[in-house]
């Protein structure tokens, strides 16, 4: 049987394999799979692994998650206060960066992988690994030096900080998320994952402009990659374009997975990567919760017919809201099932 | 000269440079420009050039946070230089929708807002939508302003969609309008309908000119 870890070393390589890999982002479903609150689910590692598990098979597609919430890394630097929703993603409650003195004052743990915050996602990559390790690629989100201040100190501070300065505060703090990062990736790595997601919004020139991105963004993507290097890295800008910054970072970085954004151009981003890196095709899924079938159908055939020629493309999913229902995930995984196959005939 | 203090002006606020922006404009007061030619020609233009660049997908968060501080701070300063009273468009009272904590959109429409001559009541965070409607009322504000950055906290019930059944209940629906904004809006460009809001805004450097629209709607 063709697993999903056959799908994508087979699209990685450029070869072919039964269809494209479908990456399919449910996170907080799992919480609906068990008929528990958000908070109740991510109090334990093992429901975690279990609800993953359990969508996997039952969707059918490429990949597991051991992400959490976003807010589990600022809960590893210090934050206390998580805000949990009935329909949506937890909230970070309180900002750990006030002022300067506590950028002095942050403290990066020694080692991640026996901090208390991080033991129920080792849990749950234990059971991941234990059950499907090698089969479905397991997946871990991990926040680049660049993005990561804005869930410790709020993204108007960062703004301000980032491009007013003073340059060797802000620095401080880059130096800082830095090496959690890397002592981050470092964590899953032991632990047993296999795709990290490299979220960086502020690697994006539609966050930041391209000056800023060229002396300070692709400054620190390299610092942060440099000496754990980029074996499953996906580069992936939290929603924002990532067209205009491809060419720049596959060059300056290595990484070998772009995963676009809805809002990318699909044919312009594989003419971008040219065949040097894995592209996925990313579904605005924010339309699927009113969306009919018919037309989550003809959106998922537009993507993958603007992908596929070529080879090395996959089909992914965004932020995936609480709310979608269900009858349309599975319109979504069909057709791109179907129209992913590689012996397509239409 | 009026022309390249715009130039220089501009150039700044897409160079996000805060401090060369108000060097600019310290200069062209000291060359004897006058507080208002320097508000409605050079900052209040410059809000619109950043709307049209982000229209064709060429301005970016960072120069909309910028122009937007920048514009404040400069218009904060010369209100109180005008030779006349400037009257004040209208008001708006903004805020994130209940389970929100996301709080940048908000400041970004609050500084444009300003440069229009709209008075901002910034309700901040988490506001539960009784607090929208009777903010509003106590100051007398034309728009309500929701502020969402999440799917649950734009479409859930304590949203938009209870600020819209309160002024019904209220029969305030002519007198209040609602204005919506955030990265969902930006995905599903219906979604201000499935809400119900009046209207909505790519992103927060336009919601000053979609604001200042309701506000003319209401009072016409």
């Amino acid at each position: 049987m063709i697993t999903g870890m056959d799908r994508l070393i087979a699209a990685a390589e450029g070869r072919v394999s039964d269809r494209i890999p479908v990456f399919c982002n449910l996170i907080d479903q799992g919480a609906k799979e068990l008929g528990m609150s958000l908070q109740e689910y991510y109090a334990n590692g093992e429901y975690v692994a279990e609800a993953q598990l359990t969508m996997r098979r039952k969707f059918g597609y490429d990949n597991l998650w051991s992400l959490f919430y976003v807010g589990k890394e600022a809960e590893l630097l210090g934050c206390t206060k998580i805000i949990f929703a009935k329909d949506g993603p937890p909230n970070v409650g309180e900002m750990i960066i006030h002022t300067f003195e506590d950028i002095h004052k942050l403290r990066i743990p020694d080692d991640i992988g026996s901090h208390p915050a991080f033991q129920e996602e080792i849990k749950c990559l234990r059971i991941l690994r234990r059950e499907e390790g090698g089969k479905y690629p397991i997946c871990a989100y991990i926040t680049a030096s660049m993005t990561l201040p804005a869930i410790l100190m709020g993204m108007e501070k960062w703004l301000d900080l980032l491009l007013n300065g003073p340059a060797e505060i802000r620095d401080e703090l880059l130096t800082k998320c830095s090496e959690f990062f890397r002592k981050e990736i470092t964590a899953y790595r032991d632990a047993g994952a296999d795709i990290f997601v490299y979220s960086n919004p502020f690697g994006s020139t539609d966050f930041v402009p391209r000056k800023l991105f060229k002396e300070i963004s692709l400054r620190w993507m390299e610092t942060d990659l440099k000496s754990v290097g980029t074996q499953g890295v996906v580069y992936y800008c939290g929603g924002a374009r990532l067209n205009p910054v491809i060419e720049e970072v596959l060059e300056r970085t290595g990484i070998t997975t772009y995963y676009l954004s809805p809002m990318d151009d699909i044919r312009e981003g594989k003419r971008i990567i040219a065949g040097r890196a894995l592209c996925a095709g990313v579904i605005n899924d924010i339309k699927l919760i009113d969306w009919s079938v018919e037309e989550i159908s003809l959106e998922v055939k537009r993507m993958i017919d603007a992908g596929m020629p070529g080879g090395k493309f996959f089909f992914g999913t965004l932020v995936m809201p609480y709310s979608i229902p269900e009858v349309n995930i599975r319109a979504m995984l069909d057709a791109a099932y179907e129209f992913g196959k590689y012996t397509r005939q239409d | 000269m009026l022309d390249r203090i715009i130039q220089d002006y501009n150039e700044a606020v897409l160079d996000t440079s805060r401090e060369k922006a108000l060097a600019v404009i310290r200069e062209a007061l000291n060359q004897g420009v006058s507080p208002e030619d320097i508000e409605f020609k050079v900052v209040l233009p410059s809000i619109d050039m950043i709307i049209r660049l982000a229209d064709k997908g060429d301005a970016n968060l960072a120069q909309h946070f910028m122009a937007s501080q920048i514009a404040a701070a400069v218009t904060e300063e010369l209100i109180p230089k005008f030779k006349k009273t400037q009257e004040v468009m209208g008001c708006v009272v903004i805020g994130t929708s209940m389970g929100d904590f996301h709080g940048l959109g908000k400041k970004i429409v609050s500084g444009c807002l300003k440069v229009f001559m709209i008075d901002v009541i910034d309700l901040g965070l988490n506001v539960e939508p009784e607090r929208f409607v009777e903010e509003a009322l106590v100051h007398h504000a034309q728009v309500i302003g929701i502020s969402s950055m999440m799917v649950h906290t734009a479409r859930g019930e304590n949203g938009c969609l209870k600020v819209r059944r309160l002024l019904k209940e209220r029969e305030l629906e002519d007198k209040i309008k609602i204005a919506v904004g955030g990265a969902p809006y930006r995905y599903d460009h219906e979604l201000y309908k499935v809400v119900m809001a009046d209207a909505w805004a790519e992103n927060g450097i336009e919601a000053g000119s979609v604001i200042g629209e309701l506000i003319k709607e209401v009072k016409k």
